[in-house]
């Protein structure tokens, strides 16, 4: 297990690596110009280009390619350009916001998305069938950006039973945190509810048409253990390789339900970093992003182990 | 201080605007008492406190509520003294006495001297992107400890007025910032509240500075500008950012906050019948024109930008913008001292294609591509260029239309890059200020060079001591800036903020102000 750890970490490197070059990469590969955004639209031109010099902006793009991966060794993700802080720090005061939304809508997620799956993969061609895979259709489908402000107006404006934006921390109290992450985390989850339920009939659908769903039916077992233990137990391997991912996509943050929201999270920073050309700050956040991305993945394989004990990395 | 937020509807919409504000005319006047916290909500927060490198409205709004600015501005924009007591011109507009108030405090209680103003002079040179104003500054120092002296290698008529404005504002901090980098203070001004918590994108909180010392001069006088009597009644207030209009309005009408900023009419129709907000209409906001790139293509040629000039439909490009929109051809305001009546009417809203046609066929013009830039970001940009590709079009110009984000388009505004020929963007405090705010816009955005009718012009408006030389001279500036359709003026559009009705005292400007402002109940 510990090698299988080492081993997946050694892999990580390159993978880094590639994304750090990447993301620099795409970033200056976008026209427009931070020192135009920190030194404002009154700003003569001689003040930019002495704002250029002082960023390092005016040095070649290979000299700052090294200098960013010289530092990244270092252990230092370099300084926002527009925060005045550093870039590991602005994300690391941003993670308890994406990570409260991520977790939340995880949790809600996983069993009513593996939940909905199973029930309409037992109920094949059913009206149970298309009621749940047609729920599953318009979660995928309909813009959250749009749900996201219809239930504002109906739940904030007309009920008043959440707030209408904005973020409470836990040190306000579990009460007032929820309160603020209920909605955000439900119509985040709607989509992944969508893409998890389809994902999990497909599996159990295949599992399913098994001969030992057979033999286990014909020996007379009951249809929840056959279907608990024999079926699903199978198909879950589907399962826990799509929670990884959508665990994953949360910690990458969601722009429309932080924009919508006012959630001061991690991919509204992104967002703003994009907007702003703040270079080290969006590369050094999808770094971040990036290890989080491989470090689920490692869990992800380790998981592999524990549901199917035929897989072995020794 | 440029426009880069959304704004809403020029005519058809602006009666939208004044309904919702009508329909909500506000409760019977009542003094607003003191206590309570303010909640407001705009839509983004600032990246920075330093008030040197401050530009964009996010960052202001919340800066002079921090700090006093040597001078600034009245309603109207007129020259007040503020942690001055008064000024003195001398030497041929050369040499600046400034008398200081004795009485003035910062945050940590350290009594205010005429050293804090040399260090903040000195840091503001060293570090501002507006640093050129103190370019022709030969020492600054301080006599005696409240009187603050500039002085200067050559004329400069107007250098109060330069140092008035608003835009990285002359505000004087501690001598002991004098060191701090480039966003790099802490926020310990004089202003009427001091900094209490802030998360960046999250929210900021304001507290109330009771031992602010009010200006004795504009005692009782009330508001003005960021002058006047400035009196912190609420305890606190909390800034929240709140990027989506949608969610802002919403915010307003579930009562979690007490007044937004930026709403667009559309969103405003959604207060219709609700009691108990009131819709508020800041206009003159911005100014809204087409800037044309003197510099490349074919748009490098003079008669070029005139019958793109020609083309201009005002009234129905601001239609399109959606914008809270009145024509106007001048680019101050009717109230500008500079203002020159009907004099620059002839190249606004010329709606003249036979002419544009004549002026292109003049120019050798054969088909060129005429690159329009706009950004996706901004709606109202982006429906002004896209009429007017259409009306260029219709005078036989090849257009392209190009849309990026707004930070490639800025850049390429500001800098000369990329390809465009035309582009738009509003202008907020330049045409509030006037002549000596306008300067580096005209040169930059157009990228215009050795154009020496408009430098010996600048020059004659720095250095001529009467105000009637100076208006002659900008009088100059204008004709040559509009005929020579470095800009094109669209409109001057407005804004509209929201409140509820518990909020008393909050007059509209360009910048939201919550001094003498309170609750009611």
């Amino acid at each position: 297990m510990l090698r299988l750890v080492l081993i997946r970490l050694a892999q990580s490197v390159p993978v880094l690596l590639l994304v750090a070059t990447l993301s620099f990469v795409l970033m200056h590969l976008l026209p427009g110009d931070p020192a135009v955004v920190i030194a404002g639209p009154d700003a003569t031109a001689e003040a930019i280009e002495k704002l250029r010099h002082q960023l390092g902006l005016d040095r070649p793009l290979l000299v700052q390619l090294a200098s960013w991966l010289g530092n990244l060794v270092r252990g230092d993700f370099g300084q926002s350009l527009m925060l005045n802080q550093s870039v590991l720090s602005a994300v690391v005061s941003r993670l308890p916001v994406t990570l409260s939304l991520a977790v939340l809508a995880f949790l809600i997620t996983i069993p009513v998305g593996v939940a909905l799956g199973v029930l309409a993969a037992c109920n094949r061609n059913s009206w149970i069938d298309s009621l749940v895979m047609g729920i599953a259709l318009i979660g995928v489908s309909i813009p959250s950006f749009w749900i996201a402000i219809v239930a504002v107006i109906l739940f904030s404006v007309e009920l008043r039973w959440f707030p209408s934006s904005g973020y409470a921390p836990l040190s306000d109290g579990f009460g007032p945190w929820l309160r603020s992450m209920v909605q955000p985390a439900v119509i985040l989850a709607l989509f992944q509810i969508g893409y998890l339920a389809r994902m999990t009939r497909s599996a159990m659908l295949d599992v399913l048409d098994q001969d030992y769903i057979r033999t286990a039916r014909a020996k007379g077992l009951n249809e929840w253990t056959t279907i608990g233990k024999h079926a699903f137990r199978n198909a879950l391997m589907s399962v826990v390789t799509v929670g990884g991912i959508i665990l994953s996509l949360l910690i990458g943050g969601s722009v429309v339900i932080e924009q919508v929201f006012a959630l001061p999270g991690i991919g509204r920073l992104v967002v703003q970093g994009i907007m702003a050309r703040d270079y080290p700050l969006v590369q050094g956040t999808m770094l971040l992003l990036g290890l989080a991305f491989v470090m689920v993945n490692i869990v992800v394989d380790l998981l592999y182990t524990v549901v199917d004990p035929r897989v072995r990395y020794d | 201080m440029t426009q880069s937020t959304r704004f809403t509807k020029w005519m058809g919409a602006t009666a939208v605007a004044m309904a919702c504000a009508a329909m909500a005319s506000g409760p019977a006047m009542a003094e607003p008492k003191k206590g309570g916290v303010l909640r407001y909500a705009n839509q983004s927060g600032p990246g920075t406190l330093d008030p040197y490198v401050s530009s964009s409205a996010v960052e202001l709004e919340v800066i002079h509520h921090l700090y006093d600015a040597l001078v600034t501005v009245g309603e109207k924009y007129e020259t007040r003294p503020m942690i001055a007591e008064s000024y003195e011109i001398t030497d041929e507009a050369k040499t600046f006495t400034f008398k200081l108030r004795k009485d003035v405090k910062f945050h940590d209680g350290t009594p205010l001297t005429a050293a804090d103003a040399v260090a903040s002079f000195e840091r503001y040179r060293k570090i501002s992107p507006n640093a050129v104003i103190f370019s022709d500054v030969a020492s600054a120092e301080a006599p005696d400890p409240y009187t603050f002296v500039v002085k200067l290698n050559k004329t400069n008529s107007v250098f109060v007025d330069v140092l008035k404005s608003p835009v990285y504002p002359f505000v004087i901090l501690p001598a002991s910032q004098k060191d701090a980098p480039q966003r790099g203070i802490e926020a310990v001004g004089t202003g009427p509240y001091k900094l209490g918590e802030w998360v960046k994108d999250s929210h900021l909180v304001l507290k109330r500075n009771d031992d602010y010392a009010r200006n004795p001069a504009y005692k009782g006088k009330g508001t003005d500008g960021y002058a006047g009597d400035r009196v912190a009644l609420f305890d606190e207030i909390r800034y929240r950012f709140i990027p989506e209009p949608n969610a802002r309005v919403a915010a307003l009408q579930a009562g979690d906050v007490d007044a937004i900023a930026q709403v667009p009419p559309d969103l405003a129709k959604r207060f219709a019948g609700n009691a108990n907000i009131v819709t508020q209409e800041v206009f003159p906001f911005c100014m809204q024109v087409f800037v044309v790139n003197s510099n490349q293509g074919p748009t490098a040629n003079p008669k070029v930008r005139q019958a793109i000039e020609a083309v201009v439909d005002a009234e129905e490009i601001a239609a399109a913008t959606g914008s809270i929109a009145k024509p106007n051809h001048s680019l101050v305001y009717s109230f500008s001292p500079y203002y020159q009546g009907d004099a620059m009417k002839p190249y606004y809203n010329q709606k003249n294609p036979a002419k544009a046609k004549q002026l292109l066929a003049e120019a050798g013009y054969k088909g060129e591509t005429i690159t329009l830039q706009s950004t996706s970001n901004y709606a109202n940009f982006r429906s002004a260029i896209l009429v007017l590709s259409e009306l260029m079009k219709d005078a036989g110009m090849n257009v392209k239309v190009d849309i990026v984000d707004w930070t490639t388009n800025a850049s390429n505004m500001q800098r000369g890059t990329g390809t465009w020929n035309v582009s738009t963007t509003s202008f907020c405090s330049n045409p509030l200020l006037g002549p000596q705010q306008w300067r580096t816009m005209f040169y930059t955005f157009p990228q215009v060079k050795n154009d020496k009718t408009l430098d010996s012009a600048y020059d004659k408006f720095y250095t001529s001591l009467d105000a009637k030389d100076r208006k002659a001279a900008w009088d100059v500036i204008e004709k040559q800036v509009l005929e020579q359709a470095y800009m094109i003026k669209i409109a001057d559009i407005g804004a509209l903020n929201a409140y509820s009705k518990k909020l008393e005292g909050w007059q509209p400007f360009t910048l939201p102000r919550f001094w003498n402002t309170g609750f009611n109940q």
